[in-house]
């Protein structure tokens, strides 16, 4: 190995920086955990700490465009852009949040013996997860992805106490895998045609006329159940209710959120540059004909949404509901790449934003609400409102955005993919849209109906909370009413945000 | 010292009293002194606001500064938010937060032992925050939102005693009112957004200033220039929807001062000072005679009251009809100058007023009153200065804005050779003197009337007093001129307030107002906007000009005649109060014996209300009555007419509901249902089954593209 190849590798490991704090913080919380077996307080601080140290890095190089680990000038295995940068921050905010959902959970607490390996896991599946933002060579997609899973696995079913949580776990740990072998398929398959892993190789080389078409429509659709099981796109979602069921519901929150937004970003820049043929100055990408990945994003997304919405109607479990309105929000997210233009991805980096402050804070509240009642069930939030109103209008607020409406910062966000339907012409999608949204109102609304107009039988007793939930609530609710009146500096976020290395 | 340090300055002014509110909103149960944090802030935001008139004016009194955000960027639209501070902006900072502390130091003594004390100082500091946004606004879309929020305010203010049915309507009837002036305001907005696509009032300016007009005509404009309007006849109370003004007395008689004298209702007044470049000379016209009226009629309802509120409340919308009549007729300065000087006798005034009722225990009628100038020394001082201003008596603040405004009407007159307005200005002039003199007369003179109540009058704390006489030692001259016969000499008028430049097309203005063979230099929006006058101020700077040299010269020529009149005519008015009610060398009761319709006219307030009562409010419920009649008659009438028919038919028309519509409602939801069980069956919790339906359904996929 020559000095040039040296100072190659030294450089891009300047430009993972935030990737090496969290490495460096999952070897400390180890460590950390076996010289001190008896305090566990200092985990969450070491993991807030890291994760704002690597918040730090990325936005210091946030307007960064190179490639990492180059094989040559025009490829390399990692990209640094805006683009992934953005989703790293988002994954490490959802992070801090959910450390802090942690540190107040009771299921947690109650595994306190056990609380070094559930940080590293979490901070192992942010590696995971900052890898598959960045990620542009299949090999690294296929390893990010399943340090994601296999991360995730164990955390499912962390709390060993309920038969539940191991039954999500197991069948999170069989569904992925099936995943994963499949996906895995389509990359080698890939990699027979095109005897390349790197996607701007793979782009370069399929431009040519003469590529196998039905072979490659193969492996496009084969590696997309990979992604399409991360983001629980239907059909291939079905995990995703009885994991979320199962789940503590820190980790659940944080499942609808990171790996989503991970997710997301991997099957953008997978699609967008193996596939790209040219942008027009609209911003309009023209893809290579080989698949046809409009109609089938937008088949995918109707599907997931239609399902998630249809699904959820019929939900008295609390959790079980939100994670088929989080199918349904994958939908509406999928529509956004639909467009297959760089407003539509505009829309989805908004929308990514609003959903993370409006979902987590949803699953925040049910948390707290699970810390004192030990339930879930809807039935169980009767005369929520009567008992304890704060707790009330914090979900009813969360669960109004979650359906969109005004002045909540959930309407931003769908009216910004609303838009880009639009301009594309996409209008009988944009209709269908609209309509789920409308039967999404009804099962949001039954929440409220029963916080606020049904009365219990049983004698329900006031949920306390800490000042510290309070204070975090409170900052996870400003943010969903003041980006629903002021968005302005959310949009310049996401337009300077949309960047991908080399387009 | 710089321009980005004024406008913070301004917001924060600006937003301090949002935070009062809000904090002493939310502690106003469990914390009992909350109300003195939301003193504190007004304190604070006082200073401030000393701080920022100091500066402005000393430093930069040539330039506007404005700061602004983007709010909304969709597609074509572009909306920004932002605030303007400019000489009038800090000048009407400057009266807002001092009336608006000294009523919170008032209040403090005078709603002690309210039910509902802290919610009052919370509605207190949320109509501040809004009066604060409607000063600094920089486009009229924030100035509406304000507008609104300071409706809202008045209407929580007016109605806080909400117990007593006539406040609880006043309330509303003030509301109401105020809705069919901002239906107006609205619809003119909506013009001027569909014209220039910005709500910002310099690019709105510039843009007709390069002679884009509304649908390209010039009554357009006018017409959007009235119903703009529409708005400050609302919020100002003139004529013909001044009426909820008397009834919204019904609140306490601070927020009487503060709201419904000094501040809110000048905001009409405001708005016609903001928009003024775009008024055509029609729309000047038209707000020239609304003024004239509203300055006439309430002046002849303010003879005849008998409760010390309602007479200064007719008094008020008279003073705003002089205001609004003054821009009518392109006295731009004085109608800014008097409503400054007006703010701050009439808060004084109200002030006064309040304390009088405080110590007379809540007796309000004049009738009862008398001789309370023994009793009350320091309210009687203050409250004879701000009457003798309003009088428009020399030495007095008063003085030199009204002449100011006579002298316009009277200048306009020489121009145009229409006299109404200065004669409708001076007689004004004099039936004002007379009925605030009979008010003193009545209330402080002569003998107690009611012995019990005269006997337990005591003079009310510092802290209510210390405003009043704050307030009286603003009502004199010194503050604005060293010489108290020409208000032009004073900085207030020669340094400070400049008449804007008109922007409208040449031909659509007065004639007197068409720019003079110098044409000054087209005012360019940009973030530091110098006002076109610098550069005339470099030519010639020993020659003020105001809008042409023809109306310059038309009110120089003004000044002296208008001057010695009205001096003459408020001599006679308080001549006469005295002659009446002092001295009583003449009886009230016999002229109204002999004038009969006309004081029955007077103390019926013209008989408005009824009128409304009449023709409005029976119509709206004649209008329900007729539907309710068709419904009953017409349509029950062709229902049981076909009944026959009905019967034949409805055994039909019966199964189709059921069987179809209904079905198709019922089969929407039912379906829904269903297709949600569907999906809920596909979900077994066997992950066998899921990995089953994944294989499935990717050979489905595959099956559905393999043809592309």
């Amino acid at each position: 190995m020559n000095t040039n190849n040296l100072n190659y590798l030294v450089n891009s490991l300047y430009l993972i920086k935030p990737e090496l704090v969290i490495s460096a913080i999952i070897v400390l919380l180890v460590l950390v955990d076996l010289i001190m077996l008896k305090n566990k307080k200092l985990l969450p601080y070491i993991s807030i700490a890291g994760l704002l140290i690597a918040g730090y890095f990325i936005i210091e190089h946030f307007e960064t465009n190179s490639f990492a680990f180059s094989t040559s000038s025009s490829a390399g295995m990692l990209i640094v852009d805006p683009f992934g940068n953005f989703f790293k921050l988002l994954i490490v905010f959802a992070s801090i949040l959910v450390v802090l959902f942690s540190v107040t959970s009771v299921e947690i607490k109650n595994s306190l013996d056990r609380h070094g390996e559930y940080y590293a896991l979490i901070f192992g599946m942010i590696l995971g997860m900052m890898f598959m933002a960045s990620a542009s060579d299949l090999i690294v997609i296929y390893i990010s992805l399943e340090l994601v899973s296999l991360s995730s696995y164990v955390l499912a079913g962390f709390t060993k106490q309920s038969l539940r949580n191991s039954e999500a776990s197991l069948k999170y740990v069989i569904y992925g895998g099936i995943s994963s072998g499949i996906m895995l398929f389509g990359i080698s398959i890939i990699y027979g045609i095109t005897g390349s892993t790197n996607l701007y190789e793979i782009n370069s080389l399929i431009q040519a006329p003469q590529v196998q078409s039905l072979t490659f429509l193969l492996a496009g659709i084969l590696i997309f159940v990979g992604i399409g099981y991360k983001i629980s796109a239907a059909p291939f979602h079905f995990w995703t209710p009885d994991v979320y069921e199962g789940a503590p519901i820190p980790i659940t929150a944080y499942l609808s959120i990171a790996s989503k937004a991970a997710g997301f970003a991997l099957l953008i820049r997978f699609i967008k540059v193996t596939f790209i043929q040219s942008i027009d100055p609209e911003g309009f990408w023209h893809l290579l004909s080989i698949i046809d990945w409009k109609s089938f994003i937008i088949i995918i997304s109707i599907l997931t949404m239609t399902l998630g919405n249809f699904a959820a109607l019929w939900q008295s479990n609390m959790k079980r509901l939100l994670a088929y309105s989080s199918i349904a929000h994958a939908g509406y997210l999928l529509l956004g790449l639909a467009v297959m233009s760089n407003e539509g991805i505009t829309a989805i980096l908004i929308y990514f934003v609003v959903y993370a402050f409006m979902n987590l804070g949803a699953f925040f509240v049910v948390m707290l609400i699970a810390n004192k009642i030990g339930s879930e069930e809807l039935d169980d939030y009767k005369g929520l409102s009567s008992s304890t109103p704060f707790l009330a209008v914090s979900l009813s607020i969360f669960l109004i955005s979650l359906t969109g409406l005004p002045p909540t910062a959930g309407f931003i966000g769908k009216l910004y993919i609303f838009i880009a339907l639009i301009d594309a012409k996409m209008i009988v999608v944009a209709v269908i849209a609209l309509l789920n949204t409308v039967v999404s109102l009804y099962y949001y609304v039954k929440v409220l109906k029963h916080m606020f107009l049904d009365k219990s039988e049983k004698e329900i007793p006031a949920i306390s909370t800490s000042y510290a939930s309070a204070v975090l609530l409170i900052a996870i609710l400003a943010p969903v009413l003041v980006f629903g009146i002021y968005f302005t500096p959310l949009v310049d976020l996401a337009k300077s945000s949309i960047t991908l290395l080399g387009f | 010292m710089t321009g980005n340090n004024l406008i913070q300055i301004a917001l924060i002014i600006l937003f301090l009293p949002l935070l009062g509110f809000t904090v002493t909103l939310f502690l106003a149960k469990k914390v009992k002194k909350i109300f003195l944090f939301e003193t504190f802030i007004l304190i604070v935001s006082f200073i401030l606001s000393v701080a920022l008139v100091f500066f402005k004016l000393n430093y930069f009194s040539q330039t506007t500064f404005t700061g602004e955000v983007n709010w909304i960027n969709l597609g074509s639209i572009s909306i920004d938010l932002g605030v303007m501070v400019d000489n009038i902006a800090v000048l009407m900072i400057f009266v807002v937060s001092l009336i608006s502390m000294l009523v919170h130091l008032f209040s403090i003594a005078y709603m002690h032992g309210d039910k509902r004390y802290n919610r009052y100082f919370a509605y207190l500091g949320i109509f501040t925050f809004s009066m604060n946004g409607i000063v600094f606004t920089h486009n009229i879309l924030m100035m509406y939102i304000f507008w609104e929020l300071v409706g809202l305010s008045s209407y929580l203010l007016i109605g806080f005693w909400f117990e007593k049915k006539s406040a609880s309507d006043a309330g509303k009837k003030a509301f109401i009112v105020n809705r069919v002036g901002d239906l107006g305001f609205f619809s003119g907005i909506l013009i001027l957004f569909a014209t220039y696509h910005t709500f910002t009032f310099d690019k709105i300016f510039h843009q007709i200033s390069l002679g884009v007009i509304p649908f390209n005509s010039e009554f357009w404009l006018t017409v959007t220039g009235i119903l703009i309007f529409a708005g400050a006849i609302g919020k100002s109370a003139q004529f013909p929807l001044h009426v909820w003004l008397p009834d919204a007395m019904e609140g306490p008689t601070p927020v009487s001062a503060l709201i419904h004298a000094a501040t809110m209702v000048a905001a009409g007044v405001y708005l016609i000072i903001r928009v003024f470049p775009i008024l055509t000379g029609n729309a000047l016209e038209f707000i020239a005679i609304i003024g004239a009226l509203s300055a006439f009629i309430p002046a002849t309802i303010a003879i005849t009251q008998n409760d010390i509120k309602k007479v200064l409340a007719y008094s008020t919308v008279s003073q705003l009809g002089y205001m609004v009549m003054a821009l009518g007729v392109g006295a731009y300065k004085f109608a800014f100058f008097h409503l400054v000087t007006h703010a701050f006798f009439k808060a004084a005034l109200f002030l006064g007023s309040g304390s009088v009722i405080h110590a007379m225990h809540h007796e309000q009628d004049i009738r009862k009153m008398g001789g309370l100038r023994k009793k009350l020394p320091l309210t009687y001082a203050t409250f004879l200065i701000s009457t003798l201003a309003i009088s428009g008596v020399p030495l007095t603040s008063g003085f030199l804005s009204k002449d100011g405004i006579l002298a316009g009407t009277f200048a306009f007159g020489n121009l145009t050779g229409q006299w109404f307005f200065a004669f409708v200005g001076f007689l004004v002039a004099l039936v004002t003197a007379f009925y605030m003199f009979r008010l003193v007369i009545l209330t402080f003179h002569g003998e107690p009337r009611d012995k019990e109540k005269f006997d337990h009058a005591h003079e009310s704390p510092f802290v209510m007093v210390m405003p009043l006489v704050v307030l009286a030692t603003l009502s004199i001259f010194i503050w604005y001129t060293p010489n108290p016969f020409n208000p032009e000499q004073g900085w207030f008028l020669s340094k400070w307030v400049k008449a804007p430049t008109i922007v409208t097309p040449q031909d659509a203005r007065y004639s007197f107002l068409k720019s003079d063979e110098i044409k000054p230099e087209a005012n360019v929006p940009t973030v530091q906007n110098v006002p076109a006058q610098t550069t005339q101020e470099i030519n010639g700077s020993e020659e003020e000009v105001t809008f042409s040299k023809t109306y310059t010269e038309a009110m120089e020529h003004a000044h002296i005649p208008a001057m010695m009149l009205s001096l003459g005519l408020a001599g006679i008015g308080i001549l006469f109060a005295f002659m009446f009610y002092q001295w009583k060398k003449l009886d009230p009761d016999k002229l109204a014996e002999k004038i009969n319709p006309l004081y029955k006219l007077s103390l019926n307030k013209w008989y408005f209300d009824e009128i409304y009562d009449a023709t409005f409010v029976a119509l709206t419920l004649g209008i329900s009555k007729l539907f309710a009649w068709f419904d009953n008659y017409i349509i029950d009438g062709i229902v049981n007419g076909s009944a026959a028919l009905t019967k034949q038919v409805s055994n039909f028309s019966g199964k189709f509901d059921n069987i179809v519509v209904d079905g198709v409602v019922n089969g929407a939801a039912y379906l829904s249902g269903i297709v949600g069980l569907m999906f809920r069956r596909l979900q077994t919790g066997k992950v066998q089954t899921y990995i089953v339906l994944v294989v499935f359904s990717l050979v489905i996929i595959l099956f559905i593209f393999k043809s592309f």
